[in-house]
C-alpha cells in the first residue's frame, strides 16, 4: 500500500497544469465563471478541445486500440483532476472522454463508432444525457419516453429534463421506452439533436448559465440503426457508464481548492487566526481529503481489473459531504464570495451544489451502500 | 499510487487473522465493560506482530494494518502505542504503553497499570518513567469505558529523557489512535449490521426501514473513509493527514456511538450485547489529544500555517 504518486504521473501532471498555464487565457477565471455548459465556454472548448487532442492529451487514458495512449486509470484520473479545477476547460466534452467514448467502444455497432468515436477524438462532438423526465428522477426506471418501431424507424415522443449541455449538444444518449417491462423494457437510442421535432428550452438555474434544460421530442424519427445495443439493453449498458460517471468528475479537488482559496482569504483580511474558523477549514479539508482517498480506492480497484460495484457510492456520497462542507464553510465566514468578491468560490458553489443531485441522487447513494456494501435485507416494495 | 495490501501485508495480516481467531467472541459469561486477553496480548510479542514497524519491507503502514485489525477484536490490546509510536521512542520500553500529553495528566489512562511505561510529551520533550503502584490512582470499578483505564496522581522525581522530537512523537500518536479508531469503528458496524438485519419489528428486519439504512450507510462512508486517512497518515508521516486522520476518526466516532446504541434499541442498553466493546473505547478515543477541536487546530497550523 502507497500514496505517493509516481515520478511519470508527476510528470503527466505537470505537463498538463504547464499545457493549460500556457494555453489558456489570461482572463480565463473570470471567464470561466460563464460554467461548462455556457455557450461561451462550449464554444472556447470546441477549439480548446481540438488542441488537447492535437497534443495527445484529449484521451491518452484510452486504450491503444482505441487511439489512446493506454496510460490508464491513474491518468485519467489525474487528467480529470487537472481539468476540472482549472474550471473545466473541456466543458461538456468531459464526458465524451471519460464514458461515452468508452461506452461507444463497449456496445457499439461498427457503423456508430464510425461515425461517433472519430468527432469525439477530434475534441469536435458535444454529447447530452436523456435521462431525467418529469417523473423520472431518482425512479429512473419509470421513465415513459417511448420510442415505437415502425418502418425501420423508431418514432420517439416524450419530455425530458434537468438534461445539461442540450441546448448546445451535437447528439443526445437518450433513454426511451420499448416496452412496459420497467428496466427490462428501455432502450438507448443515439439522437442527433438537429432531427425534426426536438424541442429545447433553457431552465433559469442555480448552478451556471446554460446548464440545465427541458427536451421535448414529438414523433422525433430516426432510423432502427440509431438504437445502441439492444431493446431493453439501457439497464446494464448505463449501470456500466455511471460507474464511470460517478468517478469522473473529481469534485473533491475542486473543493480542496475552493476551501484553499477561501483560507487565503480569510487570512489576508486577518479572519484566520480564529480559532473556530480555523477547527472548521480543518474539518472541511478533513472531508475533502476523505473523499479523496475513497475516490482512489475506488481506481484501485478498476486498476485491479474488479468490478467496480457500490463502493462507487460510497466514494461519491463521501464528496458530497466534501462538496456541501466546503460550500457551508464559504457562506458562514466569506458571504461576499457568493456576491462578486471570488469568481472562484462562486463558480465552486454552484458547482458543489450539483454533486448530490447529478448522477444520481445522494439518497440513492446510500440505499445502493445500504443494499450492496452493508447487505442489509432490501426493503420490501 | 498503489492501494492495494503488497504480499508481505497480506501475510502479516493473515498471520494475525489465524492467531486471532479464538479470540473472535467474547466469552459468554463475561458480562464486564473492558475484556483483556493475556494470553492474546502474548501471543502478540512472541510472533513479534507489535514490532512490524521497525522491518524495513513493513514499515509503518502495516504496523497501522495490523493496529486497526486487532482493534476489531473484542479484547482490548494496547497495541497502537507500542506498535506506532514505541519504536520512534525506544523499541525496548516496557510495555503497556501509556502515552499523555505534558499538563493534561489529569485524564483516565488507558492501560495504566504497576510496571507500564509511562510516556510524557510536551514542549519539555519526551519523557518516560516505569509506572509504580505509588503513582497509580484505579478508576472506579464500574468505570464507563471499554479499556482499562487508571489516573496518576503525579510524576515522578526522575525520569528518562528520550532523544526525539515532540512533534514527531504526537503526530505517530495521531497515526495510531486513528488506526485504532479505524478498527473499532469497522468492527462495531459489523456488529450492528448483523444485529438490524436478524431482529424484525413490524413484521420485518430493523435493517429494512430506511430510517435507519441511511445513517448506517453514512457510518458506512465515514468508516471507510476513516480507514483510507489513517492508512494514507501512516504512510505519508506527514502531520497534516495524521492531525486530518484522527479528526476524521473522533468525527465519526462521536457520530456513530450514539447512532448504533440506538439501532439496537433495549438491547443497546445491555451488557448482553457485545456492541459496547467496540463503542465505549470509541467514546475514551473521542478524547484523546484534546479531541476533535485540537486536531483541527493541529491540521489547521500544519495545512495553512
Amino acid at each position: 500500500m502507497q500514496f505517493e504518486w509516481t515520478e511519470e504521473q508527476d510528470a503527466f501532471r505537470h505537463k498538463i497544469r504547464d499545457f493549460l498555464h500556457a494555453n489558456l487565457p489570461d482572463d480565463w477565471e473570470k471567464f470561466s465563471e460563464h460554467g461548462p455548459a455556457s455557450p461561451a465556454l462550449t464554444a472556447f472548448a470546441r477549439r480548446f478541445c481540438v488542441t488537447l487532442a492535437e497534443v495527445g492529451l484529449l484521451f491518452p487514458h484510452w486504450p491503444q486500440e482505441m487511439g489512446g495512449e493506454g496510460l490508464g486509470p491513474w491518468e485519467q484520473q489525474i487528467l480529470s483532476e487537472e481539468m476540472w479545477i482549472a474550471g473545466e476547460p473541456r466543458g461538456g466534452q468531459y464526458m465524451n472522454v471519460n464514458w461515452i467514448g468508452p461506452t461507444l467502444e463497449k456496445y457499439g455497432t461498427p457503423a456508430q463508432k464510425a461515425r461517433y468515436l472519430e468527432p469525439i477524438t477530434r475534441g469536435e462532438s458535444l454529447w447530452c444525457q436523456g435521462f431525467s423526465e418529469p417523473d423520472a428522477g431518482s425512479d429512473l426506471a419509470s421513465l415513459r419516453t417511448r420510442a415505437m418501431l415502425k418502418d425501420g424507424n423508431y418514432v420517439i415522443n416524450g419530455q425530458k429534463i434537468w438534461t445539461s449541455y442540450a441546448g448546445l449538444a451535437d447528439t443526445c444518449f437518450l433513454l426511451t421506452r420499448t416496452s412496459d417491462d420497467r428496466k427490462k423494457g428501455i432502450t438507448i437510442v443515439l439522437v442527433p439533436m438537429d432531427t425534426p421535432g426536438i424541442t429545447v428550452r433553457q431552465i433559469p438555474s442555480l448552478i451556471g448559465e446554460g446548464d440545465i434544460h427541458e427536451v421535448f421530442f414529438d414523433d422525433v424519427t430516426v432510423p432502427e440503426t440509431a438504437r445502441f445495443g439492444e431493446e431493453g439493453q439501457a439497464w446494464e449498458i448505463v449501470a456500466y457508464s455511471l460507474r464511470n460517471e460517478r468517478l469522473g468528475i473529481p469534485r473533491f479537488m475542486l473543493a480542496r481548492a475552493a476551501l484553499d482559496r477561501a483560507v487565503m482569504m480569510l487570512q489576508e483580511r486577518g479572519d484566520f487566526a480564529r480559532e473556530y474558523i480555523r477547527i472548521e477549514a480543518a474539518r472541511c479539508a478533513a472531508l475533502c481529503e476523505a473523499a479523496g482517498t475513497a475516490n482512489y480506492a475506488v481506481v484501485q480497484k478498476r486498476l485491479d481489473g474488479l468490478a467496480i460495484g457500490a463502493e462507487s457510492s460510497s466514494a461519491r456520497y463521501a464528496t458530497v459531504m466534501a462538496e456541501r462542507a466546503v460550500c457551508e464553510f464559504v457562506v458562514e465566514f466569506l458571504p461576499e464570495a457568493l456576491a462578486g468578491a471570488s469568481p472562484y468560490l462562486k463558480m465552486h458553489h454552484q458547482r458543489g451544489i450539483v454533486a448530490g443531485i447529478a448522477a444520481g441522487s445522494a439518497e440513492i447513494q446510500l440505499n445502493i451502500i445500504a443494499s450492496e456494501v452493508l447487505e442489509l435485507p432490501r426493503e420490501p416494495r | 499510487m498503489q492501494l492495494g495490501l503488497n504480499a508481505d501485508q497480506r501475510q502479516v495480516l493473515d498471520s494475525v487473522d489465524a492467531l486471532a481467531r479464538p479470540f473472535l467472541s467474547p466469552p459468554l459469561h463475561d458480562a464486564g465493560l473492558a475484556l483483556e486477553s493475556e494470553e492474546l496480548d502474548a501471543a502478540l510479542i512472541e510472533n513479534g506482530f507489535l514490532d512490524v514497524m521497525a522491518v524495513e519491507e513493513l514499515g509503518p503502514v502495516t504496523a497501522a494494518l495490523v493496529v486497526e485489525k486487532l482493534a476489531r477484536l473484542p479484547f482490548a490490546v494496547e497495541a497502537a502505542a507500542s506498535a506506532l509510536v514505541r519504536p520512534l521512542i525506544d523499541p525496548e520500553l516496557p510495555r503497556p504503553l501509556c502515552l499523555v500529553e505534558e499538563g493534561r495528566i489529569s485524564v483516565p489512562l488507558r492501560f495504566l497499570r504497576p510496571g507500564a511505561t509511562v510516556v510524557v510529551v510536551g514542549p519539555s520533550g519526551v519523557r518516560s518513567f516505569a509506572a509504580s503502584g505509588g503513582l497509580i490512582a484505579s478508576a472506579q470499578d464500574d468505570t464507563l469505558y471499554a479499556y482499562p483505564v487508571a489516573f496518576l496522581v503525579g510524576l515522578p522525581e526522575a525520569m528518562t529523557v528520550h532523544d526525539v522530537d515532540p512533534a514527531e512523537v504526537i503526530r505517530s500518536w495521531r497515526v495510531a489512535m486513528a488506526a485504532e479508531a479505524a478498527g473499532l469503528l469497522g468492527a462495531a458496524l459489523a456488529s450492528v449490521v448483523t444485529y438490524v438485519s436478524e431482529r424484525k419489528q413490524f413484521g420485518r428486519p430493523l435493517g429494512t426501514f430506511q430510517a435507519m439504512r441511511h445513517r448506517l450507510a453514512e457510518a458506512q462512508v465515514a468508516t471507510n473513509t476513516a480507514y483510507w486517512l489513517a492508512m494514507r497518515a501512516a504512510a505519508s508521516g506527514d502531520h497534516a493527514d495524521a492531525a486530518m486522520a484522527l479528526l476524521h476518526a473522533q468525527d465519526a466516532a462521536r457520530r456513530v456511538c450514539y447512532d448504533y446504541h440506538q439501532f439496537l434499541g433495549g438491547m443497546g442498553m445491555t451488557l448482553e450485547h457485545p456492541l459496547h466493546l467496540w463503542t465505549y473505547r470509541l467514546k475514551l478515543l473521542t478524547a484523546e489529544l484534546g479531541g476533535r477541536g485540537a486536531q483541527g487546530l493541529a491540521a489547521a497550523e500544519a495545512l495553512w500555517g
